[in-house]
């Protein structure tokens, strides 16, 4: 379905832009890419050959309000097995402006609503400038990508409406109800909130849920505060509970589940232009007596401008097991043209109490260089080694041209 | 419920009335398109307004994406959501690791599948941000069963060899086990306690691998089995909504009449 889609609108978008040629800018990526790595499913190495396209169309009409969007990709398995493969990631017109209060995009897109959260082939209807408080709707296909091409069935819908405060300096409030269909019956029905407040020069609360109608639970709700006394000092503070809900068509929408609930609190020190640090702590609590603590750290340092190194390492025991492990990475630029790049990822993890110590490591380095104004050419090659791989290779070439 | 909604319909209105005073429009962002992160937030601190893409930003954008009017659109395309949200990816960010085709955020660090039962703990939520629970039962439905290791499904003896030397218990199946096991896999008493609060608190991971349910209805269905009822404190008040919106058919999987 999606190397169709993609296909036939990949087919269309010359006809739009000859038919607006004497206006139309066309700007975008096309991206060709080489990969090989091993198919975890068949255990056999696998190459594949990808095509990107990424476009924007603008000035398409005389006023400049209307622009069309586009990105997909089609892969291409040149061992045979899988084939051919694709991705409509997004295909839609966006009309700004309408009467100066209305704002339309039609087609498949990727739609945000504190209730929830979609890809459809629909459309968005904004309503704005009139008043302090603006109007959203939208609603279309649920677009569904699976391992191999879409998992959407017929009578998968997504839609719903949101109000939210437009133009006010210091305050976001916006609230939501949001719908989805599975095969035609109701499977969700969600009310969302999202809060945002600055106050005294030095502080963002912030509030976030999601209230299930089926269940009759607030799926999420978040409650945060960040200080920030200096430009280059922030501290955050945030509670955060959910509760697991289901599709109403899902068996698991029946069952009785526990709180999950996290208090986070985090600290971001930008010290000077050459080095930068960041910390944290969460404690989490998943009922019935199971509980968890995650400590990380991470730091960036630029001693050149032309070098930086980047490192983090976090830390969790409690239930479920414990995890440790980091990230060490660096990037040199000896060029303009060049860039050069490698980092190693290191992880124990140890699942319970009746488990012994499992690690997964991850060597890769890469490369990337700027052929001309248009055009760059970039190399990554890792190795992963773990329980499953003593050594497990795989990459990518990258031929991108900006147009 | 009702008292929770008049509550934030009073704040929402004092909220206006308090904001109309102030009400101006907002800074648009395409103009500091190019602009370094440090000055965006020299100017941010300036206005009161708080630094942001700091280094929590993987984790903590969802509040200022999940707006119908944030702000990305003024300086990313959907490809830049998408990307991380649903595997693309043009390959120029080097630090950016594929799992097959598919790109993935360099919160997969690492081989994830080694990692992601565990990260998936914290706050299982964030998994469904990116992911249907179909890529999930997609995956697992591939692999084999003896791979998934959670404490009350796990074969405790199965590394008990039969005798000094010689092979351990892991290579037998369940059909195995009565010929020398009349009495069971595990005592019942441990299981029923084990599954129970594990399903309770992380019921995402049954879906995983039981998709249709099918190993919990052995005993939960109220037309065999044990009989026991899974459903949660409220389900007087939720059963007719939850009947009514999937129309039954969730129902129909244990029960004759609904």
């Amino acid at each position: 379905m999606g190397v169709k889609w993609f296909l036939r609108m990949l087919a269309c978008i010359p006809l739009l832009a000859a038919s607006t040629a004497w206006s139309a800018e066309v700007h975008g990526r096309s991206s060709t890419q080489f990969l090989w790595f091993t198919n975890v499913f068949t255990d056999k190495e696998q190459a594949e050959l990808a095509q990107y396209l990424n476009l924007s169309i603008s000035q398409v009409d005389q006023a400049g309000k209307l622009t069309l969007h586009g990105y997909g990709r089609i892969s291409q398995n040149l061992g045979g097995g899988e084939g051919l493969n694709g991705r409509l990631y997004y295909l839609y017109a966006d009309y700004r402006g309408l009467l100066d209060k209305v704002d339309l995009k039609l087609g498949r897109q990727f739609v945000n609503y504190a209730a929830g959260t979609a890809l459809i082939d629909g459309g968005q209807i904004d309503l704005r400038k009139v008043g302090p408080v603006a109007f959203s709707v939208m609603g279309g296909r649920n677009v569904v990508f699976s391992l191999d091409g879409e998992s959407t069935h017929e009578g998968d819908y997504a839609y719903g409406v949101a109000a939210y405060l437009d133009g006010v300096k210091d305050t976001d409030l916006e609230l939501s109800w949001f719908r989805k269909t599975d095969e035609g019956d109701l499977a969700r029905d969600v009310l969302g909130a999202s809060f945002k407040q600055y106050l005294f020069n030095n502080f963002k609360l912030y509030a976030n849920s999601r209230y299930d109608i089926s269940s009759e639970v607030f799926n999420e709700v978040l409650a945060g505060v960040k200080y920030f006394p200096m430009g280059n000092l922030v501290l955050t503070g945030e509670w955060y509970q959910s509760y697991p809900t289901f599709d109403t068509t899902s068996i698991y929408s029946v069952f009785a589940v526990d709180r999950y609930q996290e208090a986070v609190f985090k600290a971001d020190y930008i010290i000077s232009s050459m080095i930068a640090l960041n910390g944290g702590v969460s404690f989490q609590e998943y009922g019935e007596g199971a509980d968890a603590k995650v400590y990380d750290i991470g730091t960036r340092i630029t001693p050149l401008p032309q070098l930086s190194l980047a490192l983090n390492y976090d830390r969790r025991h409690g239930y479920g097991g414990s995890l440790h492990g980091g990230i060490a990475e660096v990037s040199y630029d000896p060029t303009k043209a060049l860039s050069l790049a490698g980092g190693v990822h290191y992880d124990v993890i140890k699942r319970d109490a009746m488990t012994g110590k499992d690690y997964a490591r991850r060597y890769w380095l890469g490369g990337k260089y700027r052929l001309n104004e248009r055009m760059t050419l970039a190399l990554r090659v890792e190795d992963n080694v773990n329980l499953n791989y003593e050594e497990d290779w795989q990459g990518r070439m990258v031929f991108n041209y900006d147009f | 419920m009702k008292r929770l909604f008049f509550i934030l319909t009073v704040l929402g209105c004092a909220l206006l009335v308090l904001q109309q005073r102030s009400y101006a429009e907002k800074v648009a962002h395409k103009d500091f398109y190019s602009m370094k992160f440090e000055d965006c937030n020299a100017c941010h601190k300036g206005q009161g307004i708080s630094p942001n893409h700091d280094a929590d930003w993987v984790r903590g954008h969802r509040m200022a994406a999940s707006r119908s009017n944030s702000k990305c659109q003024e300086c990313h395309q959907q490809s830049w959501c998408l990307d991380c949200h649903q595997g693309g990816g043009s390959g120029e960010r080097l630090e950016i690791s594929n799992f097959g085709r598919d790109y993935k955020p360099k919160s997969h660090r690492s081989d994830f599948r080694v990692l992601h039962p565990l990260k998936a703990k914290d706050n299982p939520q964030s998994c469904l941000r990116c992911h249907d629970r179909k890529y999930c039962t997609e995956c697992h439905a591939r692999f084999p069963r003896r791979e998934i290791q959670f404490e009350s499904h796990r074969r405790q003896f199965s590394s008990i060899q039969l005798q000094a030397t010689g092979p351990t218990h892991q290579v037998f199946n369940e059909a195995q086990c009565p010929t020398c096991h009349p009495g069971g896999l595990v005592p019942t008493h441990r299981w029923s306690g084990e599954h129970a609060r594990e399903a309770r608190r992380n019921l995402q991971a049954c879906q995983t691998c039981h998709e249709d349910g099918d190993a919990c209805m052995k005993c939960h269905s109220a037309r065999s089995g044990l009989k026991v009822s899974p459903h949660p404190r409220n389900w007087g008040s939720i059963k007719d909504k939850l009947r009514s919106r999937s129309d039954g058919r969730s129902c129909i999987k244990c029960h004759n009449n609904f």
